[in-house]
């Protein structure tokens, strides 16, 4: 049986039963085959279906004045907003990645109150609707606003499975006899469906094994759990439903596994929630990996021990973590955009010149803003009665300056790269050469992009700063030729310096970003004494710093070969980790600017192939055993 | 209007119930911002706020909710109202105004009635957001997301006390005195430092870490979300009995007295943490008083000024990027230092 499509069927159900209590499903799958399958089994389950466009206004969204209708009319017209709706509605959200943050807020306030104001007036009226957000992002790409991901019940990951279909033949079975249901009667039953104080121990126990802290997460996955047993035409809570709704809900939000003493393989994680002490007195045996319900089964009978119930919710929870999920959790791994924002400040800035395109705002056309002329006549034409013009005239329309509206922009905001470079002993001297030649190569490629370039070098016991944030290139070039080299490498220091530089840029509103040149072999701790491992220590905590305040950085490795020690602080950066043992100025220059780009990092070798012609070599691979060229 | 969840029913989260109750108790502190995860039950404690308060009474027709007994607070309907008959009043119920992300400048300032100008042919102005919060509480979620001219806008109402309009050929002010309430996760963008300092209190809200606790918010939640009439019967009386409370301390707040010592000991912590501007004394002073007041004290003792230090000063520090010290700790440090451990 496909356990994770099985899975994915029985949320499809929930969802179409009652959408609003779920409050919506959180699909990440790209566009293909699977996705398309389980819509089209959604569609089959639930005809009341709504596509609401990542575009639409708030107008749309809550209702308001129709102005074409009440132009046509003479009266005003309202139209009732997408959100309202009076019976339980799944609105689809497609490219839910590229969803606006505004109307991310507003899908949220909605369905956490269940109700729309209409207008200005203050009333409400309640509705009836759960979002299921199709969301396309890719790895490195950051996902749907937070604030929607957390209300929605339900994650559904879609990308690792690789095909559709396999469900057992009482998932079928189910999915076949919804539609002929009486959905009403099947909500009530879901809603006054009992709940015991164990089973909701049981699930929080869990959620708090994997490190899951919101509430809304246990309190989902038992309604969810709820439903299920409801579409059973079951009368109480079973531990199958329990079990797949933690699948369902708590799996996907895992921040860390369960801490479990000994070393477990990825398959059958030791399902040991952290009060638990004695070890579990029976360890149910059946094959994790084919079916997790055996164990629920054994336990079917009403008094059941808490701990042991836990164990076994979390054993159901752990069944469908993917591999890369749960390495990743075991390294302690979060990735790097959960703490980047949107509407970071900074990021992007609005400009009436240039830029992508806006929704036009209101505002006089001075200051070099331009008149958007669609906009203007729009704000015009509803006040036309209001200012009767002279029957003799032969103007049309009216347009008084209070309608006029100008092009607006977002411009990305400068950047400002931060080249930390590591002048010591260790990195050898001539390794020097080559980053100051990178420097050189990218300053002249960033002034043709106006970003800005601020050069930090550490060696003895001092980080400093050579060229604060500038863009101009004869100064960068007279700074780094008096670099000398030598000394220890006060690692701590210089990402500490590079963090002062990269949060002053960014309270400039430029987006910094740290490309760090160095062997990682720190051994001069923050207070400027020698020691190998304090020295390691506070570039530790450094660079956890700065991972903290999620800013992009890449780490160019210059030992002679790719060293663990690097890697590991690079990742504990959160920075791009690009071992170049043979670089030249050239090739770093195009390292940096293909991790910037975000694009997979080609092979260093050759220099004279274009970038987009060579997509293989992931950073990882050993690219230095290519022929090098130099 | 959806029944909000009891506000004596929240399990923990013992400094933001504090934090409400000192501001219900007295507007003039300044607003609560709370900051922490998502699913921490922030907004359910802020929309809970209604409970604690008494209705209030207002000019009946009044689009601003204008109080009565003000003399001339500059609103326009009520001078229309007032200028000849005797006004009525009527009671409701204290005014919590969420006010989204997404909210266009027109739905919060305000903006011209279109259904009056198309039908009537009449400019009228047709009151936004800020009005209906007058006297009231404007809650906004993930305040620190807030686009900036929205910001900006609100940063002079709430100095000011007043909505001034001019636009779209109005010209219109009216009072808009409300207390700020925020919440957003600090992780996912900063506040701009004067909308900060706009703040009064501010709380750090975690999850509970225990398992009791948690288990014991899911399941009022989900007898609240079975049945939100019966569930609101059974805190009833503890709502009340709260509501009563705030009542008195409002009552007593008046004649609880700071003395000179204590008022010393505020700026001696306020100038060990350098914030800037007195505001950071005026609140704690304030603060410490209500706090006082909640508590039945006629004076404020420093028990109640290292209760509530870390709430008025935490967001008011300089923040200090290689500092790994929650600026929490930092309060706590120095009120060791000025008052002795």
């Amino acid at each position: 049986m496909n356990l994770a499509w099985d899975d994915a069927l029985w949320a499809a159900a929930a969802l179409s039963i009652d959408p609003a209590g779920l409050r919506g499903i959180w699909v990440r799958a790209p566009h293909g085959p699977v996705r398309d399958q389980w819509l089209a089994e959604l569609t089959h389950l639930h005809p009341l279906i709504r596509r609401l466009p990542g575009h639409a206004d708030t107008e749309r969204l809550l209702g308001g004045l129709d102005l074409g209708a009440t132009l046509n009319a003479g009266r005003a017209v309202y139209q009732a907003g997408l959100l309202l709706q009076t019976t339980p509605t799944v609105l689809m959200l497609p490219m839910a990645e590229r969803l606006p943050n505004d109307t991310a807020a507003i899908l949220g306030q909605v369905l956490d109150q269940g109700q729309v104001t209409l207008g200005s007036s203050g009333m409400t009226q309640d509705t009836f609707i759960g979002v299921a957000a199709l969301d396309e992002a890719l790895d490195d790409e950051p996902p749907m606003t937070g604030g929607l991901q957390e209300r929605l019940g339900v994650w559904l990951d879609l990308r690792s499975m690789g095909r559709s279909g396999g469900e057992s033949e009482e998932t079928r079975m189910v999915l076949d006899t919804l539609p002929a249901l009486d959905l009403e009667a099947l909500r009530a039953h879901a809603k006054n469906m009992p709940v015991s104080d164990v089973q909701v121990q049981a699930m929080c126990q869990t959620a708090m094994a994997l490190g899951v802290d919101s509430l809304r997460a246990p309190l989902a996955a038992i309604k969810l759990a709820k439903i299920m047993a409801a579409l059973r035409g079951c009368d109480v809570l079973e531990d199958e439903d329990l079990g797949r709704a933690a699948r369902l809900v708590i799996t996907p939000r895992a921040t860390r596994l369960p801490p479990p003493p000994e070393d477990a393989q990825q398959e059958q994680p030791p399902p040991a929630p952290p009060e638990q002490n004695n070890p579990p007195e029976d360890p149910p045996p059946p094959d994790q990996q084919q079916d997790p319900e055996p164990p629920a089964k054994e336990l079917d009978e009403p008094e059941v021990d808490p701990q042991h119930m836990a164990e076994m919710m979390l054993e159901a929870a752990m069944a469908c973590l993917p591999a890369d999920v749960l390495a990743q959790l075991a390294q302690g791994y979060k990735p790097a955009f959960a703490s980047r924002g949107q509407g970071r400040s900074g990021d992007r800035k609005m400009s009436f010149l240039r830029g992508t395109p806006m929704p036009p705002r209101a505002g006089n056309p001075r200051q070099g803003a331009r008149l958007h002329v669609l906009a203007t006549l729009n704000a015009a034409v509803p006040r036309q009665k209001l200012r009767r013009l002279p029957a003799h005239t032969n103007v049309r329309l009216a347009i008084r300056t209070e309608d006029f509206h100008v092009h607006r922009f977002a411009e990305h905001s400068p950047t400002c790269l931060i080249f930390a470079i590591d002048a010591s002993g260790s990195a050898a001297l001539h390794r020097l050469a080559e980053a100051k030649g990178a420097v050189e190569l990218l300053l002249a490629q960033s002034y043709a992009r106006r970003d800005q370039v601020c050069v930090i070098a550490f060696r003895g016991t001092t980080a400093e700063v050579l060229l604060p944030p500038s863009k101009s290139l004869v100064r960068a070039k007279r700074s780094l030729s008096g670099l000398p080299g030598g000394g220890g490498t006060p690692l701590a220091k210089a990402i500490e310096q590079s963090l002062q530089v990269a949060l002053a840029e960014q309270r400039l509103g430029h987006s910094p970003s740290l490309v760090m040149l160095s062997d990682g072999r720190p051994n001069i701790s923050l207070q400027g004494q020698g020691g190998r491992a304090q020295a390691l220590e506070d570039a530790l905590t450094l660079a956890r710093l700065w991972r903290g305040h999620g800013l992009p950085a890449i780490w160019l490795d210059t030992s002679a070969r790719p060293d663990p020690q690097a890697q590991q602080l690079a990742k504990e950066m959160g920075a791009r980790y690009v071992p170049l043992p043979l670089a030249n100025g050239n090739r770093m220059a195009q390292a940096v600017n293909a991790a910037q780009n975000g694009k997979p990092l080609a092979s260093t070798a050759a220099q004279s192939t274009p970038m987009w012609q060579k997509q293989t070599a992931p950073s990882t691979t050993p690219v230095w055993r290519n022929p090098a060229s130099s | 209007m959806a029944t909000p969840f009891p506000f004596s029913a929240i399990v923990g989260q013992d400094e933001m119930k504090l934090a409400i109750q000192i501001v219900a108790v007295d507007p003039k502190v300044g607003g609560v911002l709370a900051l922490g995860d998502r699913g921490t039950g922030k907004s359910t404690a802020v929309r809970a706020l209604a409970d604690l308060l008494p209705p209030i009474q207002v000019v009946k027709g009044c689009r601003y909710g204008c109080d009565p007994k003000s003399g001339s607070s500059g609103c326009p309907d009520c001078a229309s109202l007032k200028s000849g008959q005797k006004i009525t009043t009527e009671s409701k119920p204290v005014p919590v105004i969420d006010l989204p992300l997404g909210a266009t400048e027109d739905r919060v300032v305000g903006a011209l009635d279109l259904e009056k100008a198309l039908s009537q042919g009449v400019k009228a102005f047709s009151p936004g957001l800020l009005a209906q919060a007058n006297r009231g509480f404007l809650y906004i979620d993930e305040v620190n997301l807030l686009e900036d001219h929205l910001v900006d806008l609100l940063i002079d109402v709430a100095a000011s006390g007043e909505n001034v309009v001019e636009r779209e050929g109005l010209s219109i002010r009216h009072p808009a005195r409300f207390v700020l309430v925020g919440s957003g996760n600090p992780e996912e963008g900063e506040l701009r430092p004067q909308l900060l300092d706009r703040f009064g209190l501010s709380v750090e809200v975690r999850t509970p870490q225990d398992l009791d606790q948690r288990v014991m918010v899911i399941k009022r939640r989900d007898a609240f979300e079975r049945d939100p009439e019966a569930f609101r019967q059974t805190f009833a009386a503890d709502n009340d009995a709260l509501r009563q409370h705030i009542v008195k301390a409002r009552k007593t707040l008046e004649k609880v007295q700071a003395g000179d010592d204590l008022l010393r000991t505020c700026a001696q912590l306020c100038q060990k943490l350098g914030t800037d501007g007195l505001r950071a004394e005026l609140t704690l002073m304030r603060a410490s008083r209500a706090y006082a007041a909640i508590q039945g004290k006629k004076i404020v003792t420093t028990a109640h000024l290292r209760a509530i230090a870390p709430l008025a000063l935490r967001h008011r520090l300089r923040r200090n990027p290689l500092d790994d010290t929650g600026s929490g700790a930092r309060v706590q440090r120095a009120l060791e230092e000025v008052l002795g451990a």
